[in-house]
């Protein structure tokens, strides 16, 4: 491929360079943890937060002042949020990407699930990630005016699971906005989802022996998802030019085909 | 909240089973699997409880996983009604 190929021209704009520092939602532990472990590995710096800030992260935090911002912050709280970026772009310099990754998960009947619960989801796992990506964004456009996100959401959006009704109605509402978002963006910010099966956290503790053996037989790949699997994929997302734009990518084993 | 008496729920379960064509035993240690009472059974029964005391009984799946008995869903009941 010829050099006049690739080089950006009115028509053809540059390629959305690799993050620099990445922002990335409940990061305290899971696959939250294991991003964050990665974004560094790949040179970038990282802010991230949680209700708790758990002693893995502290020592991170310790271990590498210049690259690490951490804080203990509720995804709910608006206000708290603003200001967390403020303080991690003065310290790690200007935020060009996103990982909404943070979530509550459920294990209970619609029917048995009471009103205040669904209302803990939804503004959990849908508004606070939707107020973030809005807060991310505000901050990005004006500082470099491009960047990245991946949202973290979940193969029952796509699939039904039964005791995952609300949980997979904010998944699902999070991959429309993320390809609304990936539109509206217009090419200054790649949008995507990546949409995990089961894999062990303390999220999916709650599920019985029974149930992950049933959920591995599922799969034809014979195995269940671990946080390694999906780091590759954010990794690309987050680093490579791959030009993947508004896409769900599923990291399932095949479980949902 | 008003409770209900573990023979009346009792008796309750014994309702939702006789509207599938199914017989409730009279023993407690007798298998829900045997007799064909289902989880969503579970559910209609404890949405026929809450109706009758007014209250809601909101629960988490997992501690369904592990009612095995007749006695089980007795005792399941008796303490939502009075946690
Ligand atoms: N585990 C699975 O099987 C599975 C499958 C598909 C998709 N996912 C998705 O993968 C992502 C990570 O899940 P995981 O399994 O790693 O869960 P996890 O171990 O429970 O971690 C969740 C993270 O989010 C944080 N968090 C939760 N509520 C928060 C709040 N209100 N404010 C700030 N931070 C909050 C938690 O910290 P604090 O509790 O201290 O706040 C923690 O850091 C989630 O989006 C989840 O939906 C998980």
């Amino acid at each position: 491929m010829s050099d006049t190929a690739t080089a950006p021209t009115a028509a053809t704009p540059a390629a959305i360079p690799p993050a620099t520092c990445v922002l990335i939602s409940g990061g305290s532990r899971g696959l939250g943890l294991s991003l964050v472990h990665d974004a560094l590995a790949n040179g970038a710096r990282v802010a991230t937060f949680a209700r708790t800030v758990t002693p893995e992260l502290e020592a991170l935090a310790a271990e590498r002042p210049d690259d690490v911002f951490v804080g203990s912050v509720d995804i709910t709280d608006t206000k708290a949020i603003t200001t967390f970026i403020k303080e991690a772009s003065a310290k790690l310099g200007p935020i060009d990407a996103l990982i909404n990754n943070a979530a509550i998960g459920q294990d209970s009947l619609h029917v048995h699930t009471s009103p205040e619960r669904v209302a803990q989801i939804v503004t959990t796992n849908l508004t606070a990630p939707l107020l973030l990506a809005r807060a991310f964004l505000r901050h990005a456009m004006a500082k470099s005016g491009r960047g990245r996100i991946v949202m973290v959401t979940s193969v029952c959006a796509q699939r039904g699971y039964s005791g995952l009704v609300t949980y997979s109605a904010t998944k699902g509402g999070l991959d429309s906005a993320m390809r609304t978002l990936a539109r509206e963006m217009h090419g200054r910010f790649l949008v995507n989802s990546v949409a995990p099966g089961f894999f062990a956290s303390e999220m999916s503790s709650v599920l019985g022996n029974e149930q992950l053996s049933t959920i591995t037989r599922r799969t034809p790949s014979g195995r269940l998802v671990e946080p390694d699997n999906i780091t590759p994929v954010v990794r690309s997302l987050l680093f490579d030019d791959t030009n993947l734009n508004g896409q769900v990518i599923t990291i399932d084993g095949g479980g949902s085909i | 909240m008003s409770t209900l008496s573990r023979d009346q729920v009792r008796t309750m379960m014994a309702e939702v089973l006789s509207a599938q064509g199914k017989e409730l035993p009279a023993d407690d240690s007798a298998s829900l699997e045997t007799i064909g009472f289902r989880s969503l059974d579970f559910s209609e029964l404890a949405l026929r409880v809450e109706d009758e005391i007014g209250d809601e009984l909101n629960f988490d799946a997992p501690g369904l996983r592990s009612i095995e008995t007749v006695g089980d869903v007795l005792d399941f009941l008796d303490q939502l009604q009075t946690a």
